[in-house]
């Protein structure tokens, strides 16, 4: 039963790519601790075009997602760029993640990693600068559940960083 | 009749028992009154009182009046300076029951003037880092001097007029009050700088090509325009932030555009002087495309557009343009544009289906664009009103999606090899959709946009998702293998449920001014195109619904509606009470969420079980004071034996058998249907929303079937309500919305027996594995 709720909280807002308004750079980080598994989960949808635009110009200007090319390569870039950008660190102590891979959807790529061995969480504190680096608008967003309790930050070039304690 | 008299009662208390006495215990002090807060109370608190000018059907009432703004003008473009200047003679008709002391014109431009508040009411910091290019914008230059240079509003003997610059809105006085049914002529001239809208991301601008030092303009709220002044907003001249489009009266345009010799322009209206703009060679292949149907014919070729961006001329040229009863004017200009056109039949009208594009958007542009605007001006037709200019124009433009009489500007854009992705290409073909669909909503059914951005916005998406659908039904040859329809991003009910299902802090309801809404996107496109089309497939049903849109449509186009007369007409033609959809969709922030809370199984009995005996002996009668009763037995409570499980129902109950056989011929008997399952089926609602419930009621024989409860079950009750359902057949499974067309955002609990759902972690970390 308990995976059964995590659906509900998946709600991601996505933003029009059409028409008549300017482009909003966002990207939203879902971020679940299942205790049970000692797993912090975490999904981070981001735009597609804003992620290619970001990789071909930090890394490769030949990159083009979700058509076809050398999906190792990419991943090896995204992981590269993401675990530069995502910092967490929880109870005082960094961790790193694991990049475990992404999959696209409808213009939008879902990223997903994973901490492993978390016995229980007091404080979590994560910073994620993902594409601050090219965009002065961009704002993440994190949501998370953890230990039952839904929270929401807001993180942009200014306020980088969100401490959420238990 | 005493025996009438229990049968009375004992219906009564059988069902309404078990409830009355858990109030009862419950109900320790008085509770306090409240309004009505029913969710299908109408919507009269929130709808304006219908009047003589808009009535109570949705229509235009016999008062029903709008202004008009007709404008004569010379413009002339320095394509050396990206300067544009301007003298326009606007004649203004004061249609209304009501004198104006004053009239108020639009300055858009000065959105980007350098005393623009547009950046004052953004929040902003300091960043710890800093691209050098964004730091040096912010703050060591002075920023773009954009915004109108108005050299002079006269009226038309020459004097000056007193006017007085609010920020984007201008305030004209006239010599004399504008009395009702009179007409005022005057005369602004004005210039500004042209911004670049690839930097400065706005919708009007150019975009500068290094390569051969060149510009493609697309020109756009260029000229001082008049404010809308109807029966609901008086002047709407609420300012122009950037994001709140337009409001704008309907008139004719007549318009001179200069411009360098070797430019191609097109924009709106009839190009009235074509013979002198066009070479003989472009006029031969003009006739060619007026009968060209299938595949567009090129006026412009990509060589000689190569051709032309090498040289400049220094000689200018003048365009001219007329275009009666349109609400704006734009065009587009460069000597870098392909040009292509292609006919359209359209009712019994050939309309010129036309795209611009600077080579950078081929291959792509060439073979597609120009199918996308017939295509789209078919779909639109049939959904609407027959598109009733003479041209629809696609404006290659990058990152732009864009909308105006006649002319849109769309992205979509290949990479410097020509190369191209799914997603390019299906974001190109959609945004020319959309845009060219914006013809329909808000140019000819003119809605005012700066109040209300769904008016539009939802609007438009909803149709355009039809049009995608009917698009790749009509080119198959644009999908690609695998796909089996067009890969649409809005309108399907499932796409929506995580914006509706999200963080409550961060959603407004549909019916909120589109500056202040968190998730533009979200609220002013994406949901209300998949309330309606939730109305479309599963409401109303198609027939309905579709007669009911065109009907708004018909009677309002190039008229002035507001949302009531859209909700209203959508009601009065199709007879389908939509107060309770319209106040939860577009008034709130509810959200879709029905469960299956809980199903028990009966079988008859023909004695009474505990609860019945309690309840007779709790009232001082015996059970012999009973009629003769069909008692309904739990599977699995106390009284319950297996060998209920295999009795016929006449086996079962003894009164029951007694009943059939007295009132029944044995030919009648045969008739009826003998159900053996009995199955209280509770529903309940965790979601705020009240939609039908659909039900898919699966049979041990791998047979289903799909129930629909009208939304008005939930009239008496918002939280749960239940179902008896007599089956011949056991019931294995039973699935709310079995095919995910009601937005609901929770569907782990839409199942019974309950699915155990992995979350989406798990399963791509599975997948992987």
């Amino acid at each position: 039963m308990k995976s059964i709720k995590y659906l509900a909280l998946l709600g991601i807002f996505f933003f029009c790519s059409f028409s008549a308004v300017h482009k909003y750079y966002v990207s939203i980080t879902q971020i679940e601790y299942v205790k049970e598994k000692k797993s912090v989960q975490i999904i981070s949808r981001i735009f597609i075009d804003d992620f290619e635009k970001l990789l071909r110009k930090r890394y490769d200007e030949s990159i083009t997602l979700d058509n076809g090319q050398d999906e190792k390569l990419i991943d090896s870039y995204i992981k590269k760029y993401l675990l530069t950008k995502i910092e967490i660190s929880i109870n005082g102590k960094e961790m790193i993640p694991e990049f475990i891979g992404k999959k696209y959807d409808d213009g939008i790529m879902h990223c997903y990693l994973e901490l492993e061995n978390v016995e229980s969480i007091s404080t979590f504190q994560i910073q994620n600068k993902v594409l601050f680096d090219i965009f002065d608008d961009q704002k993440n967003v994190i949501r998370t559940n953890i230990n039952g309790k839904n929270k929401t930050v807001v993180l942009n070039a200014q306020n980088d960083k969100g401490l959420l304690n238990f | 009749m005493k025996k009438l008299k229990y049968l009375f009662l004992s219906a009564l208390f059988i069902s309404a028992s078990a409830l009355a006495q858990d109030q009862a215990e419950e109900k320790t002090e008085r509770q306090p009154g409240h309004t009505n807060n029913n969710k299908f109370k109408q919507l009269y608190d929130e709808f304006s009182t219908p009047n003589m000018f808009r009535t109570a059907s949705g229509a235009p009432g016999p008062a029903y009046y709008q202004q008009q703004a007709d404008y004569k003008m010379d413009i002339e473009l320095d394509d050396v300076n990206a300067k544009i200047y301007g003298e326009e003679t606007i004649t203004y008709t004061n249609n209304s029951p009501d004198n104006l002391e004053y009239l108020w014109v639009q300055l858009d431009q000065n959105m980007r003037a350098k005393d623009s508040k547009t950046p004052l009411i953004e929040g902003s910091g300091i960043p710890p880092a800093q691209q050098a290019s964004s730091f040096a914008k912010s703050y060591m230059t002075d920023g773009f001097d954009g915004g109108f240079n108005i050299e002079f509003v006269k009226d038309q003997n020459g004097k000056a007029l007193p006017h007085m610059i609010n920020r984007t809105m201008m305030r004209v006085e006239m010599p004399s009050v504008l009395k009702s049914g009179d007409q005022f002529t005057f005369k602004i001239k004005w210039w500004y700088n042209i911004n670049n809208h690839v930097d400065g991301r706005g919708r009007s601008g150019y975009e500068y090509f290094e390569e051969d030092d060149n510009r493609a303009y697309i020109i756009a709220q260029f000229y001082p325009r008049m404010a809308v002044y109807n029966d609901v907003e008086g002047w709407q001249n609420s300012q122009f932030w950037g994001r709140d489009e337009f409001a704008l009266p309907f008139g004719n345009f007549e318009v001179n555009i200069t411009v360098p010799e070797d430019h191609m322009l097109d924009g709106t209206g009839k190009l009235t002087n074509r013979k002198d703009v066009f070479s003989k060679e472009m006029m031969k292949r003009y006739e060619k495309a007026k009968k060209s149907y299938e595949e567009p014919v090129l006026i412009v070729t990509e060589d000689e557009a190569r051709a032309a961006e090498k040289t400049k001329a220094t000689k200018k040229k003048t365009w001219k343009l007329y275009a009666e009863n349109v609400r704006d004017f734009a065009f587009t200009t460069s000597r870098r544009y392909i040009w292509d056109m292609m006919a359209v039949k359209i009712g019994d009208k050939d309309v010129m289906a036309v795209s611009l594009y600077p080579k950078e958007g081929n291959p792509l542009w060439e073979e597609w664009s120009t199918k996308a605007v017939a295509s789209t001006l078919k779909s639109y037709s049939r959904m609407t009103f027959d598109y009733p200019y003479h041209k629809a124009i696609s404006v290659h433009a990058k990152n732009q999606g864009m909308e105006y009489p006649m002319i849109c500007w769309n992205y979509g854009r290949p990479d410097a090899d020509g190369n191209y992705s799914d997603r390019v290409k299906y974001g190109m073909i959609s945004v020319i959709i959309h845009e060219v669909g914006h013809n329909f909503f808000p140019m000819i059914v003119n809605s005012d946009e700066r109040q209300w951005t769904w008016m539009d916005e939802g609007l438009n998406t909803f149709s355009q998702y039809v049009a995608e659908q009917d698009f790749a039904e009509w080119y198959p040859s644009s999908l690609s293998p695998g796909m089996d329809k067009y890969p649409s991003r809005r309108g399907p009910a499932e796409k929506i449920v995580n914006y509706m299902g999200g963080d409550q802090d961060y959603i407004e309801p549909i019916m909120t001014k589109g500056l202040n809404t968190y998730q533009f996107g979200n609220n002013a496109y994406g949901k209300p195109a998949t309330a309606l089309n939730i109305l479309r497939e599963t409401i109303m049903g198609r027939e309905l619904f579709d007669y009911s849109y065109r009907t708004y449509a018909q009677r309002w186009m190039f008229k002035h509606p507001t949302p009531e007369d859209f909700f209203r007409t959508m009601e009065d033609a199709s007879a389908v009470d939509l107060d309770w959809f319209w106040r939860g969709w577009f008034y709130t922030t509810d959200y879709v969420d029905i469960a299956v809370k809980d199903v028990k199984k009966y079988y008859v009995s023909s004695e009474p079980t505990q609860q019945i005996k309690d309840m007779v002996k709790a009232r001082g009668m015996s059970l012999s004071d009973l009629p003769p009763l069909v008692y309904m037995v739990e599977e699995g409570s106390e009284e319950y034996t297996e060998d209920m499980k295999t009795k016929t129902l006449m086996e079962g109950s003894q009164p029951l058998k007694e009943y059939i056989m007295d009132n029944f011929s044995p030919a009648e008997q045969k008739q009826l249907k003998e159900p053996k399952y009995f199955y209280n089926v509770t529903f309940e609602k965790p979601g705020g929303l009240v939609m039908p419930i659909i039900v898919e009621y699966t049979y041990v024989d791998g047979t289903s079937k799909t129930e629909t409860y009208p939304a008005q079950i939930w009239r008496l009750n918002d939280k749960e309500v239940s179902k008896a359902v007599a089956s011949e057949k056991e019931i294995v499974k039973i699935t709310v919305d079995p095919k995910l067309e009601t937005a609901d955002v929770d569907t782990s609990n839409n199942t019974w027996p309950r699915d155990e759902q992995t979350s989406e972690f798990d399963n791509f970390k599975q997948n992987k594995d």
